[in-house]
């Protein structure tokens, strides 16, 4: 399952990639994210709680940040496990600054479920993937205003 | 009294299932230390096993212990099955999954609830591995390989020639060829898998109680399995299974895993498997690639055939595999007079669920192409496709009918049937308002279908896996055996004990007309004891409930196990009125003579003698009545050095007809008449002969346009319920319409033929045959299954058919 999306984020290039790289704004902004504890530098290991159709659970997860290119480009690597069956997701998010307060957020994402999820969510699974994107930007906006106006 | 063998007799059964009295696995008692098992399953296709991680899930209060397959090994050995190739196949997983839902860890404890809680916190560590599921590319040369000491994904591979296949094909007008899949799909009965294992280290003896089905060849599978001697292996069968379909004899490896879970955990253990794991991991029908060729002349005779057949057993063969790809061996040209016929037969595996029996076994996969390329040589050749199955289907003067792979056809009038489906279906006026519709920018067609319905399998068929070489090598089997057991007590009453483990087939019924019939005793007044122990019933390898093996061999044995009883009785009375055995009749429960019917001794007495006074039996004459008969069918002898085989004791017939009408819109396949003609041979009780043959051609309906066990091309298993894996459900079942013609049957003694599987083998393709007459005018023709809109939509779309 894949898909992709942009997004305008009212904040410029410098704050939004700050942000969006901030482990405690991830944690905040990723849904069912119960606990992030750094594992190493941009690895994190986190119990994610999500419920997809009748599959409810925890999965123990790892997300990673990968190819950076401060602060236009980043690679996002969630990969959880647990007794509903295993995740393994895979964005590359882009920012492209539209002027001083506003960056463009484009992104693509590549996921895989497999295990119980699979085989009794996957009539939802798109739909939910999508919904759980939606939340992390809806969120993450929030967090951009509540940081700017904070500041 | 009248003849009670053929009356629609309404079935004894159904009081005590109507009113909640029914003895499923799931309402026996368990001794008071019984635990639950939950099975902890991979979610991965195909991965090495690195740890199992269960110190979090043995910390939960009420767990008794938690089981992976590093503790099983101990007390196993790998299941042996019916060919060379050496796969290791255990219960559980030992290092390495195979298919999503494969078990890695079992959960033991005090009830389910704590079970299925405990089995979350099992981690389980796996390193991935490139999963295979297509059929094709899993025989490839750079195909991931799911059992490294094999080498190959193929399990099984046999080549046979029957005939003279090169001058057939030299000598034809034409060769019409295609390639077709048939997909996986599978049975799902209400009741699905439940075991009931304790094993006493005193006597290191193991008593499972499951809803198996035999055939219980697989007794000796499972005890070798355990390495125990047989008779330290006891199977209680209730005698209520709430359906089964065949996919009950795919209880086994969860069997022998929750016996080795009692041994190890030290009390009985008790699991009843989940409707998503009854989908994934139970059993299923295979999904198989055919290539299919015919040499035909113009007039649409058919001179020869060449079939590849590929046959994904999934991820272990294991027992009866790979009999789905020979059960049907000797009626490979189904209800066609092809004398020369090639067949080269692949067995592979991929990482997909393992498969086993179901409903039809073989016979839908056979007929799919067998059916679907008799349609097509009629369109090439701008024939109707009735007048080429009329010529080519066997003739009425030619039974018993030696098809080329062995297979000895005992009765039929196959004309006469088809001739009945056209008529019945009124197959020319369907043409016209074909036409008709047509011009009306209307999808309508009508499929045909006419197939052999084999019955009561041979023991040896599943030899033929191996070469003439190896089978010379080895001991030979033969035969299509059932016992059963009738004994009458110190009043008369008459008990009766069959082997044929029914899941809701009606067995008691007709074993009580027989012996009714036989002793001349109503049939209320005989008990039918259906539940199988193989430590005091009489069983053999090949008894249980597969195979359509009632009818034929079942009832047989009930048959002459009742004249044993009847002689015995006969000769007790010949003496007490001391007049020749021979003149001397049964009627009404009185025993009395021919010649001088005033000499009358009751059937009652008769017994009573038996146990109360031995003294005045005939010199020599044990006391009691207590008679057990084993059958088999004379014609089940073991392949022969050419790979001749009579795969089945009896061949049944069906011809379809269906109308279809097609939405273009939508894309849905709108039945419009089901016309189904069977031939089985004399009918034993016609009430249930019809029950079984809907029941069958639902499942085939399933097949046809419902029911496939989808799997991603990443091995991820995807139709997890009933919401993702639809089953034709009361709206869905079209008209349908059944005459019977009978032909009985000369190897039986009754003339009677094993039934209800027929619709399973010709509906899928019936359906087909019709869609693909349907859309005959936009050039599309059906070579996979289901046909669902969506399918059929996309079809249509690309042919950029639209509504106008």
């Amino acid at each position: 399952m894949n898909g992709k999306g942009s997004l305008t984020l009212e904040a410029g290039i410098e704050k939004a990639w700050d942000v969006l790289l901030d482990p405690n704004v991830l944690e905040k902004c990723i849904m069912g994210c119960k606990k992030m504890e750094q594992e190493s530098e941009n690895k994190y290991n986190a119990d994610l709680s999500i419920g997809i159709a009748a599959v409810k659970g925890k999965y123990e997860s790892t997300i990673e940040i990968a190819d950076i290119e401060k602060p236009s480009h980043y690679k996002l690597i969630v990969k959880g496990e647990g007794g509903p069956g295993n995740v393994e997701a895979a964005g590359i998010i882009d920012l492209t600054p539209i002027d001083e307060n506003t960056t463009e957020l484009a992104y693509t994402y590549e996921a895989d479920v497999g295990g119980k999820v699979a085989m009794i969510g996957q009539r939802m699974l798109g739909g939910v993937a999508k919904l759980i994107i939606q939340d992390f930007f809806k969120k993450l906006g929030k967090e951009l205003k509540r940081i700017e106006s904070n500041a | 009294m009248n003849t009670v063998i053929g009356n629609p007799l309404p079935r004894v059964e159904d009081a005590r299932l109507l009113t909640g009295q029914g003895k499923y696995i799931d309402d026996l008692g368990t001794p008071g230390n019984t635990a639950q098992a939950a099975i902890v399953r991979s979610s991965y296709p195909h991965a090495y096993i690195q740890s199992i991680d269960i110190t979090e899930a043995l910390s939960v209060p009420g767990v008794k212990g938690v089981i992976t397959g590093k503790d099983v090994q101990t007390y196993l050995n790998p299941f042996s099955v019916g060919v060379s190739t050496p796969v290791k196949y255990y219960p559980i997983a030992i290092d390495k999954v195979r298919y999503v839902g494969e078990p890695v860890a079992v959960v033991i404890a005090k009830n389910r609830y704590i079970a299925e809680d405990a089995a979350e916190l099992v981690k389980v560590k796996y390193e991935t591995l490139e999963p295979i599921v297509d059929i094709e590319k899993s025989i490839e040369e750079d195909a991931p390989i799911l059992h490294e000491n094999v080498g190959s994904n193929i399990a099984n591979h046999r080549n046979f020639h029957y005939g003279n296949v090169d001058q057939a094909f030299n000598d034809a007008d034409r060769i019409i060829k295609h390639k077709f899949n048939f997909p996986k799909y599978t049975a799902t009965p209400i009741e699905t898998y439940g075991i009931i294992a304790q094993y006493e280290s005193s006597s290191d003896q193991y008593t499972i109680q499951a809803n198996f089905h035999g055939p219980f060849i697989i007794q000796s599978v499972m005890a070798g399995a355990l390495k125990i001697p047989s008779n330290r292996l006891r199977i209680i069968v209730p005698k209520d299974i709430g359906g089964s379909y065949g996919i009950k004899a795919g209880t086994f490896p969860y069997m022998v895993l929750c016996a080795v879970a009692s041994r190890i955990i030290g009390c009985p253990v008790k699991w009843i498997e989940d409707r998503q794991e009854h989908l994934s991991a139970s059993s299923s029908g295979t999904d198989r690639v055919t290539y299919i060729e015919a040499a035909v002349k113009e007039d649409g005779k058919v001179l020869g055939l060449k079939m590849k057949m590929i046959d994904n057993v999934g991820a272990y063969i294991r027992a009866p595999e790979p009999a789905c790809l020979y059960r049907t061996h000797a009626n490979s040209t189904g209800a066609y007079d092809i004398p020369n016929l090639m067949i080269d037969g692949y067995v592979v595996m991929t990482n997909k669920l393992p498969t086993g029996l179901i409903r039809g076994y073989g016979g839908q996969e056979l007929y799919f192409p067998l059916e679907r390329i008799m349609q097509m040589i009629a369109f090439d050749l701008g024939l109707d496709p009735a007048e080429v199955i009329q010529k080519n289907l066997i003739k009425a003067e030619q039974f018993p009918y030696h098809t080329a792979s062995g297979g000895i056809y005992d009765s039929g009038d196959y004309e006469k049937a088809f001739h009945l489906a056209l008529d019945t279906g009124k197959y020319q006026e369907f043409r016209q308002k074909q036409e008709e519709a047509r011009r009306k920018g209307k999808i309508f067609g009508v499929g045909l279908a006419c197939i052999v319905e084999p019955s009561g399998s041979n023991m040896g068929y599943i030899t033929i896996a191996l070469t003439p070489e190896e089978r010379a090598a080895s001991l030979p089997k033969s035969g299509a055996s059932e016992a059963a057991t009738i004994s009458m007590d110190p009043m008369g009453s008459v008990n009766v004990r069959i082997s044929t483990t029914p899941s809701g087939q009606g067995h008691e019924t007709v074993a009580a007309q027989i012996v009714s019939d036989v002793l001349q005793i109503p049939t209320e007044q005989i008990n039918v004891v259906a539940e199988l122990d193989t430590s005091t019933s009489a069983w053999s390898i090949a008894s249980g409930s597969y195979s359509s093996r009632f009818a034929s061999l079942g009832s047989s044995a009930v048959y002459y196990a009742a004249h044993k009883v009847r002689e015995k009785i006969l000769k007790i009375a010949a003496h007490h009125l001391q007049v020749a055995e021979d003149d001397l009749t049964i009627e009404n429960a009185s025993i009395y003579s021919k010649a001088d019917p005033s000499k009358k001794y009751s059937v009652k007495r008769a017994a009573g003698s038996a146990h109360w006074n031995p003294m005045s039996l005939p010199e020599g004459m044990e006391p009691g009545i207590y008679e057990t008969y084993f059958y088999t069918a004379k014609k089940a002898e073991a392949p022969d050095e050419n790979d001749l085989i009579n795969s089945s004791v009896t061949y049944g017939f069906v011809a379809d007809l269906v109308t279809v009408e097609i939405d273009p819109e939508t894309g849905e396949v709108n039945i419009l008449d089901y016309i189904t003609i069977h031939d089985a041979g004399k009918l034993l009780n016609p009430l249930i002969v019809d029950g079984q043959i809907f029941g069958g051609l639902v499942h085939g309906l399933g097949g046809a346009l419902y029911e496939e066990l989808a799997y991603d091309e990443k091995g991820q298993f995807l139709t997890g319920s009933f919401m993702d894996y639809l089953v034709p459900t009361a709206p869905e079942i079209p008209n349908i319409t059944i005459k019977h013609i009978e032909s009985p049957s000369p190897v039986t003694p009754l003339g009677a033929k094993g039934l209800g599987e027929g619709n399973t083998m010709s509906a899928p393709v019936a359906i087909a045959n019709a869609v693909s007459d349907a859309l005959k005018p936009y050039q599309i023709t059906i070579d996979s299954l289901p046909l669902s809109p969506n399918k059929i939509w996309n079809l249509l779309s690309e042919q950029k058919v639209t509504n106008s």
